[in-house]
């Protein structure tokens, strides 16, 4: 009797807490529904097989998932600015390869399902030794250890070729047989199904990170190290717990790698895998959870779709890095989230027209300082790959004046016209947000 | 007289080859609310910091409870029970106003560095942290981020951070500066309620403040006391009457 009532109040309980928890987390069961489905959506039915590249691209964008949120849990969370970050994914890649081959060769055994977790825990102990160095400073001093132990280790990955290969680097083979469902981890798509897995769990139990005691109190000494002291806590130790965490993260990212490729090279411990995460994590925005993975989504995109069609995408990379620290600091969630209170208001609309009118502008922008770019590329690397530059099926000569000429008027243009839209657009969006202020007082 | 809670022995503080604190003893009781006033530069807020462990003594002792407690990291002084406040207001700006409370009362509710707990489940936390928000008349603001708090309402929540460690000995820097007449009373008020029972120290610049407010003022001229007792005795003090009272100066 009692059993039963009991029962029957716990079942609708639980129901209401499975509709409670869509409705808090919906964003991000969409984001896992898109992953999900995607490879699907390219798939070549006709031959019955996956898209190499979109798999490929998917599979890279959720461990740079993993790797920029592991990275703000310093920079955003705790106010640490680190040039090393990839020292700890590099490693966790070293270890889960190192993992894989001695699982193939018996000396242990490991389902494939957990090489990750190798990696994790190789992420984490080096995260200990490091931390332990680095943590004891904050602000600038810190910077710079991470910036000499990153150098440190791209230097020893060249010299230690017991651990780190040399230049060849560590190859191994996922296709260790030991995988707890019975799969091969042959084809990628099997892999990539894996990484979402990882991928999930890495989110959630950062995020959950965030809602801890230490997560707070990393907030807490990145605000005012100093208060943070006053109330008991050691910032040091703050910063080291915090460190070493988001080291394992990264190490688990760093795993996912190795599975993936199959080979983990110096590249992955090196200053350019660093500057990775602080772009990815500075352009999603550091200031919310979520921003991270916009923001490694985006570079990845930027990395395989627009690597293909320009051989200067890095320079587009650049150029938004430093648009973005000096027009929105904090990056595009924080760019989506300054809209809220407008939104609210029910006010949004009147920023539809002034939208509207510096669009046409920032399109002629982009288009001629494009077409320059990609001018000064062809006529240096273009002609000695022996490419020719077409543009919606006019071929371009970059010797002839013609289109130089073409992309600086675009560009004064377009940069006049922006200027003057600017202005028009920030005076309405001044005046909005008087208004809601205002309205704000009258309540 | 009951046994001291801070007791400062010949305390001695120089930046440099510059003298700020020479030679300080001195005795706050427990359960004593104690003023240290004293003109600009005579080096009441190093004294605090002395204290609090913010600076290490150059010379001397400084004794909490009766543990030597001068050469200890701030972090520990404040878990041996002292807290304090700064001149210039001290909180965690982008957090929420129910964080930096609640903050303030995780280590000494043995949280530690703790990355197990989930703060939204600890019940008698949250609740303790919220009544420590109702203490300081901030229950309506509790989601602002506190960096966008008014200036006095800032001060309030610092005071809440403060005392919400549970710490017996509270250091306050100058708790109404830059207040109106209103807010200062008003501060003075929520002052006397949440120390009550504690021992407090301040540094005061309003003298009806300290009159109001003290039990013991000790005066503070070039890094040395000058005299120290109950409020009466020190208004009637002719050595302090010229050296501070007298000349006006605030």
């Amino acid at each position: 009797m009692n059993e039963t009532l009991t029962q029957t109040a716990t079942r609708p309980v639980s129901a209401a807490g499975a509709a409670n928890f869509v409705r808090q987390h919906w964003p991000w069961l969409l984001v896992l529904l898109i992953a999900l489905a995607l490879p699907w959506l390219f798939y070549d039915w006709s031959r019955a097989r996956h898209s190499g590249f979109v798999v490929a691209m998917l599979s890279q964008m959720s461990m740079m998932v993993i790797f920029a949120l592991s990275y703000n849990m310093q920079m955003g969370q705790a106010g640490l600015l680190s040039f090393g970050h990839a020292v700890f994914f590099g490693l966790g890649g070293y270890c889960a390869a190192h993992a894989l081959n001695l699982v193939k060769d018996g000396s242990f055994w490991l389902p494939t399902e957990l090489i990750p977790l190798a990696g994790g825990l190789g992420g984490l102990a080096f995260a200990i030794v490091f931390g332990y160095i680095a943590t004891k400073q904050r602000a600038t001093a810190f910077a710079m250890i991470t910036l000499g132990i990153g150098e440190l280790i791209t230097a020893c990955a060249l010299m230690f070729k017991t651990f780190f290969g040399g230049e060849g680097g560590v190859s191994t083979n996922r296709v260790i047989g030991t995988s707890l469902f019975g799969l091969g981890y042959g084809p990628a798509i099997q892999v990539y199904y894996l990484i979402v897995v990882w991928t999930v769990i890495a989110i959630a139990l950062m995020q959950l990170l965030t809602q801890t005691p230490l997560g707070r109190m990393a907030n807490a000494c990145r605000d005012n190290f100093e208060r943070a002291q006053f109330v008991g806590y050691d910032p040091s130790r703050v910063r080291f717990f915090q460190f070493t965490l988001s080291g394992f993260f990264a190490g688990v990212g760093g795993g996912l790698y190795a599975l993936t490729y199959e080979i983990v090279t110096f590249d992955t411990v090196a200053g350019a895998m660093s500057a990775n995460a602080l772009l990815m994590t500075y352009i999603g925005g550091v200031g919310a959870f979520a921003g991270p993975v916009i923001g490694a989504v985006l570079i990845v995109l930027l990395q395989s779709w627009v690597s293909l069609l320009s051989n200067s995408w890095l320079v587009y990379v650049g150029v938004l890095f430093i648009l973005m620290v000096t027009f929105a600091p904090g990056g595009i969630t924080g760019l989506v989230l300054m809209h809220e209170p407008i939104w609210r208001s029910g006010r949004i609309g009147r920023l539809a027209g002034p939208y509207a009118r510096v669009v046409l502008p920032s399109l002629i922008l982009a288009t001629g300082f494009v077409l320059l770019v990609e001018l000064c590329s062809f006529i240096t690397i273009g002609a000695a790959q022996g490419k020719s530059f077409t543009a919606s099926g006019v071929t371009i000569d970059p010797q002839h004046p013609g289109p130089w000429l073409v992309g600086a008027a675009l560009v004064i243009a377009g940069g006049f016209a922006l200027w003057r839209e600017g202005r028009h657009f920030r005076a309405v969006w001044e005046r909005v947000s008087e208004e809601i202020k205002a309205a704000g007082r009258e309540l | 007289m009951s046994e001291a809670a801070i007791r400062l022995r010949d305390v001695h503080k120089s930046f440099g080859p510059t003298p700020i604190i020479t030679g300080v003893s001195l005795d706050v009781g427990r359960g004593e609310r104690h003023a240290i006033i004293g003109p600009n530069g005579a080096g009441k807020t190093t004294l605090f910091n002395l204290i609090s462990g913010r600076f290490p003594v150059t010379r001397g002792t400084v004794e909490l409870d009766g543990h030597v407690i001068s050469g200890l990291a701030p972090h520990r002084i404040n878990r041996l029970g002292l807290s304090r406040s700064f001149q210039i207001t001290s909180i965690f700006p982008r957090m929420t106003v129910f964080e930096n409370i609640r903050c303030g009362l995780l280590w000494s509710r043995g949280y530690r560095y703790s990355f197990w707990h989930l703060l939204g489940r600890e019940r008698a936390l949250n609740e303790a942290a919220l009544a420590l928000l109702a203490d300081v008349n901030l229950e309506s603001r509790r989601d602002v981020p506190a960096g966008l708090l008014s200036y006095a309402e800032q001060r309030a929540l610092e005071i809440g951070i403060t005392i919400a460690g549970g710490a017996g000995t509270i250091l306050l820097d100058e708790p109404t500066a830059g207040m109106s007449r209103s807010e200062t009373d008003h501060a003075v008020a929520l002052i006397r309620r949440v120390t009550e029972g504690k021992t407090l120290v301040m540094v005061e610049h309003d003298m009806s403040v300290v009159f109001d407010l003290a039990d013991v003022v000790t005066v503070l001229v070039y890094g040395k006391v000058i005299a120290s007792g109950p409020p009466a005795a020190i208004r009637a003090n002719r050595a302090v009457q010229e050296a501070y009272l007298g000349t006006g100066a605030h």
